[in-house]
């Protein structure tokens, strides 16, 4: 509690802004005589919203499962071949250079033909949510297991400690900072692909209400929509930042941020 | 004296695709057991490369390492090694590091619960055996480096630049501690620096080694009893010693 109301007091002027920017959205509209169904005022926004919201929080769930899916999936495949690509010199000379040259396709251009081959279900967003998370966290593995420092490799070589030993003990937690780049980054990609996916097919989740109610003319609902998506993006995205806590309560460059 | 390392004829050119760099060598070296022999030479000479190769953690161009006369093929593991840069991990706090040694090794923490205190007193850091290596200063690193090499109790310790990092004032004082620990175990040394007066105050015998491509220039026993403490830093005869090793690299232009 106490921690909430130091929060509360170091975060004061963000919450200022965030009111400040509600009051501007909302005076500037009436000022400038803005038509309700161009740009809702954020007051309408909330009482619409709020009479629609059984279906926003069933949609939010829905699209959470698919982000959630997707990215679980995407962080162990992800591991997985980093941690396989950095140890096999085969596989870094042919699998590495194919991830590096598909990292440059969008991968979101591939939606329409996973909807197409998949179906209107669960299963091709979850594809896709993979598809666009697993790219920068097997490239940022792949550079955190092999950027390793010469001395600790030549100290625990001098140990003749056994492989699996090194692993668990050096190499793994010697990643995990490099690692959590990519998490970070598949966290912020991964609500933008669920939504996607869910806007060139499906019959439910925020990204299919959106776009239904936006083709309706109810641009309010469709703010309503995008801030539950908001709201998840925050959740992934604070879940992964926790877990670098935990995991890491050492990392440097937390504890500089810390101290600011 | 018993030889206990025994260096013949040992190269080293690095080659990187068309690039070659001459290290070292070839060059011979005979270290007995219980001696304090410190390699001393200018930046680049190839001192750290010589030290790895001595460990059996980078190949050799030509040449030979031999320890009790058994050919050196691959990484030493009962000796005791400090690199040049440290090999703290930030994820671990300093006895959490000095652990690692141990866990890497096999050897049983309950065992030496005792010996990881007596390490951390010696060289005065039990208070922060608790904190993680980014909460130190640079020299309580070094310090914190220094346990994590010695915990197994190595016969055999190589040192780079152990003392490198530090100001004056701890540099002099961690080589006070070390030369009493030395005093006491009596470990064979190998240590490489690049201060005279830190070679003439530690080793019994100085190798003196030339500009890259390192060769042995002369080596030179250092007749001075121990302790060397600041009394005898300041006599003639310490002077002398460092005096003369300054004029040997002077001819060769490095200072
Ligand atoms: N892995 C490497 N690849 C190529 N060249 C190297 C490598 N390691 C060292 N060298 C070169 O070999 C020479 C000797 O390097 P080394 O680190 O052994 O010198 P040093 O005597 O320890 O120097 P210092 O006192 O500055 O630590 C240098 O010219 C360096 O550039
Ligand atoms: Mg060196």
């Amino acid at each position: 509690m106490k921690k909430f109301i130091k929060w509360i007091l170091s975060g004061w002027m963000v919450i200022l802004f965030f009111i400040g920017f509600f009051l501007f959205w909302e005076y500037s509209i009436i000022f400038f005589d803005v038509p309700k169904y161009i740009l809702p005022p954020p007051s309408q926004i909330f009482v619409k919203g709020s009479a629609d919201l059984d279906k926003l929080i069933y949609y939010t769930g829905i699209t959470a499962l698919e982000t959630v899916l997707g990215f679980t999936i995407a962080i162990v495949l992800g591991l997985g071949f980093g941690i396989a690509i950095s140890f096999s010199s085969i596989l870094r000379r042919t699998l590495y250079p194919f991830f590096v040259s598909i990292e440059m396709t969008p991968k979101i251009a591939f939606a329409p033909l996973f909807i197409s081959w998949f179906g209107f279900g669960l299963l091709p967003k979850v594809i896709i949510v993979v598809l666009v998370c697993f790219f920068p966290i097997v490239l940022n593995a792949i550079l955190a297991f092999n950027s390793l420092s010469n001395e600790l490799t030549l100290f625990y070589q001098s140990t003749g400690a056994s492989r699996i030993k090194t692993f668990f003990k050096i190499r793994l937690p010697a990643a995990l900072p490099q690692c959590f780049v990519g998490f970070k980054y598949a966290g912020i990609n991964a609500t933008v692909g669920a939504t996607i996916a869910e806007f060139i097919g499906s019959d439910k989740g925020l990204g299919f209400y959106i776009s239904i109610v936006t083709g309706n003319m109810r641009p309010d609902l469709a703010f309503a929509g995008i801030f539950f998506l908001t709201c998840l993006g925050l959740s992934v995205f604070a879940f992964v930042t926790i877990m670098e806590k935990i995991l890491m309560p050492w990392h440097i460059s937390m504890k500089r941020l810390n101290k600011q | 004296m018993a030889k206990l390392i025994q260096v013949t004829n040992l190269k080293k050119i690095f080659e990187n695709g068309s690039e070659t760099v001459h290290a070292f060598g070839p060059l011979s070296v005979d270290i007995n057991i219980g001696e304090f022999v410190t390699i001393l030479g200018p930046s680049g000479c190839g001192k750290s490369t010589l030290m790895l190769i001595i460990a059996g953690l980078l190949e050799s161009t030509s040449g030979k390492v031999e320890f009790e006369n058994k050919l050196v093929e691959g990484p030493k593991t009962d000796i005791g090694i400090m690199f040049q840069n440290n090999t703290l991990v930030p994820w671990r706090t300093v006895k959490g590091n000095i652990e690692l040694q141990l866990e890497l090794r096999k050897l049983s923490l309950e065992d030496y619960e005792d010996k990881v205190n007596d390490i951390l007193k010696s060289v005065n850091l039990e208070d922060f055996a608790h904190r993680y290596p980014n909460e130190l200063s640079g020299g309580m690193q070094q310090r914190a480096a220094f346990c994590q090499a010695m915990i197994h109790e190595p016969k055999i310790i190589l040192l780079d630049e152990p003392l490198g990092k530090l100001d004056a004032m701890t540099r002099e004082k961690i080589r006070a501690d070390f030369q009493k620990l030395w005093m006491i175990k009596k470990p064979t040394v190998i240590f490489v620096t690049h201060s005279i007066e830190e070679a003439v105050q530690l080793s019994s015998r100085i190798i003196l080694i030339t500009p890259r491509p390192g060769k042995i220039d002369r080596e030179m026993k250092i007749d001075l009893p121990y302790p060397r403490d600041l009394k005898l830093k300041r006599s003639a005869k310490f002077m002398e010693y460092v005096n003369s090793i300054e004029e040997v690299f002077h001819e060769y232009g490095v200072i």
